[in-house]
């Protein structure tokens, strides 16, 4: 047997034969490292039943916009990137996500949210991720419209085209209804392919792949406002009537002056003007067409205007008008283009009055916060006006194009998709939340998310986590205090029968190590009893508390590493604690166990 | 019979509580398989001269200290400040008897007797020890822990413990001391026949002649010189 062996068997049988006092030491150490061991449970067993209720419940993973913008695809492909995002998913705007849904019952309106694969609030909601015609339910869009797992429903998609109300409908199968505490709003998740889909239906694309028809994105018209002009003055009813039911706000009757400001011609004198806008919003063609059907049979010329810059490469201001020749000679101005057109041809658009025409054709370019576009245009003549004139098709395309980007392309402007107009977002952990919340504030973003009650779960850590050092220092130091001195008081002790193993011929190296093999044997002991009450307890105040928790939760909980660490930290304690012991032992001589006898 | 260790001119000048000891060895020999006794009063000087040949004490003045092996020859007053080496040569050459038994009292007298084997990693085997346990009649107390032996019997496992590890030398101080003089006899007498039967060396240290006089190959005694209220001097002299 090797002597360090020996050294170690000896300390071993040492304890053995003085196991009463060995249990006493134990229990004193146990005593120590037991409550420290329940109250690191309890702290930790509270916390982590507290975060894994924030954890386990997605809501509190959530960052969502507070806002609409216009988020492009690369955006998403940027911020999908960081680590600490466990699921995000774009979606479309409120006003494209509502659709009807039909059972033989009821009929209700929705909120369509779009889903993918791994999307928490489904998976964790005891949901399935919807297929193509499937979709999920929150449990109050169930109880709404009173159906269950497998039903087939009828969404409807409405849209307003041209003055008309049309709609589409799919078939959707419910494939599962999600636990109440996903949301108590009532919605309906489809794949985002779908959601995507109705946004096209109502923004009168055509959905080729669902036979939805529509057309082909043409940037649809904004006007600055409308020009009315009449023979006569209208009385203030007749002036407030003219907006009812139009979709205008406002109306005031032009100066000549300010009719001149505006047009950059002159009003002729048998007529008055009125302006009417929308205080809030460009005036559509809806808008337009419900202000033709009110003056049928009065005269009256109703000419949607703009008025805007375009570079030519200067910068020329533009007006933008199409009237019919008879009213352009009401007017006294003449114009190589004809009235307004709902459907342009871009050889009308691109035509030019310029009032000094020194140039037959030029580039222009409109250039916003939304596009950057270039156009070729034809001068055709003197401009009537002090503005450069072109027809009122162009401008009120390029006016939609302040608030939705367009394209030019072959001779024709198209609308380009939507971009997303916000997101759903779920962090991955609940202390990932406040990171991503910041870079998105900090990106201009509003955003809301659940930061106050993660915070307070912190806060709760933290103070306990002081609260356990606090104590454990105390316990610590007490444990060092007993084993120092239980261990000097054992060499001191045992000095006769250390002296005799010096005369056998252990070396003082070797004799230096009998109190630190004690000590750490003492300590694993006293580690192994403590662990064991700790269970024990722990168990019964879990038991105690089952009745509040939920599956698998434990009010008293440490993981094994944490009970590894304490061994660890045990046994490096004890091992310090035995050095001074142990150095006692080597300045004991052999010469002693002959003078002892 | 070989040379096993030899002293020349050593003295030992010790001074406790305001009383001086000086130790006078002349000469001081020892041949392999001898049973040597040193005898004396009490105070004279004994256990001193034990502790110098067990390597624990440190002689004052020596001339001469060697220690024969069959390999080399060791000047013992030239590596007394080597610790190791002095722990190897204690382990490999000396075993000790001391007065009470000197056991480790968590160890059974089995293992207290394998300890030193352990120790030297050699020495008797499992079956020599059980005949040597036989021969010393304690054969029947191997599992029992020293507190619930007798005096006797301790001695008895003492000299076993001493010799199972085939020293060439034990140190035997006292070692009947405990012990009625009939016992004491019987296990001096079972030492001896042991000791020849091995071929090892006894140094054992006495004040009763009696015990030794008739096994003894050569016996010491401590004459004392000079003797005062605050000194003494003692001088090793051979009788015999």
């Amino acid at each position: 047997m090797k002597s360090n062996n020996t050294v170690l068997s000896l300390a071993m049988f040492d304890l053995l034969h003085e196991w009463i006092l060995t249990l006493c030491l134990v229990l004193a150490i146990a005593a120590v490292i037991s409550p420290l061991l329940l109250l690191m449970g309890l702290k930790y067993g509270t916390i982590a039943t507290l975060r894994d209720k924030l954890v386990q419940d997605p809501v509190y993973r959530e960052i969502r916009p507070t806002q609409t913008y216009d988020y492009k695809k690369d955006w998403f492909t940027d911020f999908s990137k960081r680590n600490d995002i466990d699921f995000l998913i774009p979606t479309t705007r409120v006003s494209s996500s509502i659709i009807t849904i039909k059972t033989p019952n009821s009929q209700k309106i929705f909120d369509l949210v779009p889903t993918t694969s791994n999307d928490p609030l489904i998976k964790e909601n005891g949901g399935i991720i919807p297929q193509d015609n499937q979709c999920v339910l929150t449990k109050s869009a169930a109880e709404e419209i009173g159906v269950s797992i497998g039903d087939k429903l009828t969404a409807r998609i409405t849209r307003s085209r041209e003055g008309r109300q049309e709609f589409v409908q799919a078939k959707l199968e419910v494939v599962a209804i999600l636990k109440p505490r996903a949301g108590t709003m009532a919605r309906i998740y489809t794949p985002l392919k779908f959601v995507i889909d109705v946004e096209n239906y109502k923004e009168n694309i055509a959905v080729s792949t669902r036979n939805w028809p529509g057309g082909t994105p043409r940037p649809y018209l904004s006007f600055d406002g409308i020009m009315v002009m009449l023979a006569q003055k209208l009385d203030p009813v007749a002036s407030s009537g003219l907006i009812i039911g139009t979709g205008i706000n406002g109306i005031e009757l032009l100066e000549r002056k300010s009719f001149v400001e505006t047009t950059g011609f002159e009003l002729p004198a048998n007529l008055v003007a009125y302006n009417l806008y929308n205080s809030n919003n460009f005036v559509q063609t809806a808008s337009y067409r419900a202000l033709k059907r009110k003056l049928r049979g009065k005269r009256a010329i109703v000419m949607p205007y703009v008025k805007l810059s375009l570079n030519l490469p200067t910068k020329t201001q533009f007006f933008g008008l199409s009237i019919s020749s008879k009213e352009q000679q009401r007017l006294d101005i003449k114009l190589p283009w004809g009235k307004l057109e709902n459907d342009a041809s871009y050889q009308k658009m691109q035509q030019l009055l310029l009032p000094n025409p020194n140039i037959e054709t030029v580039k222009a370019s409109f250039i916003d916060t939304k596009n950057s576009i270039n156009f070729p245009m034809q001068v055709i003549g003197l401009s009537p006006s002090k503005y450069a004139l072109a027809p009122v098709e162009l401008l009120a395309t390029l006016r939609t194009g302040s608030q939705r980007e367009i394209t030019f392309n072959d001779g024709k402007f198209l609308l380009a998709r939507l971009n997303y107009g916000g997101f759903r977002l779920y962090a991955k952990t609940i202390d990932d939340v406040q990171g991503i919340y910041t870079y998105l504030k900090e990106q201009g973003i509003e955003v809301s998310a659940k930061s106050d009650e993660i915070e307070r779960i912190k806060i709760l850590d933290r103070g306990l986590t002081r609260i356990f050092w606090l104590v454990a220092i105390v316990g610590i130091i007490g444990g060092i205090a007993a084993l120092i001195a239980s261990l000097y008081a054992a060499v001191e002790r045992k000095k006769r029968e250390l002296s005799i193993m010096r005369l056998i011929g252990l070396s003082r190296y070797q004799v230096f190590r009998f109190p630190i093999y004690q000590a750490l044997a003492m300590a694993i002991l006293s580690v192994a009893l403590a662990v064991s009450a700790y269970f024990g307890l722990a168990l019964i105040i879990n038991l105690v508390f089952s009745s509040d928790l939920d599956m698998g939760q434990q009010i008293c909980h440490l993981p094994i590493h944490y009970l590894l660490s304490a061994t660890l930290m045990t046994v490096t304690v004890a091992f310090l604690s035995a050095i001074l012991a142990a150095w006692k032992t080597t300045q004991i001589e052999p010469a002693e166990a002959l003078r002892e006898e | 019979m070989s040379k096993l260790l030899s002293i020349i001119e050593m003295q030992k000048k010790r001074e406790q509580g305001g009383i001086s000891f000086e130790l006078n060895v002349p000469t001081f020999n020892l041949q392999q398989g001898q049973f040597v006794a040193i005898v004396g009063a009490s105070g004279c000087g004994k256990s001193s001269l034990l502790d110098i040949l067990a390597l624990v004490l440190r002689p004052s003045q020596c001339k001469e200290f060697l220690i024969h092996t069959a390999s080399e020859i060791m000047n013992i007053t030239e590596i007394w400040k080597h610790e190791a080496k002095l722990a190897t040569i204690r382990r490999n050459i000396f075993g000790y008897v001391l007065q009470t038994g000197g056991l480790l009292p968590f160890l059974t007298v089995e293992r207290n007797i394998y300890l030193p084997i352990k120790v030297k990693h050699s020495g008797y085997s499992t079956e020599d020890i059980y005949e040597l346990a036989k021969k010393m009649g304690v054969e029947q107390i191997l599992t029992k822990k020293p507190q619930y032996l007798s005096g006797g019997q301790r001695q008895r496992v003492a000299i076993l413990r001493a010799m199972a590890h085939k020293p060439n030398i034990i140190l035997a101080d006292e070692p009947t001391a405990a012990v009625d003089k009939e016992n004491a006899h019987i296990i001096v007498k079972n030492f001896y026949s042991l000791a020849k039967e091995s071929g090892t060396t006894i140094v054992m240290v006495t004040h009763d002649h009696d015990l030794v006089a008739e096994l003894a190959d050569i016996t010491y005694t401590f004459k004392v010189k000079h003797e005062s209220a605050t000194a003494t001097s003692s001088v090793l002299e051979v009788q015999a």
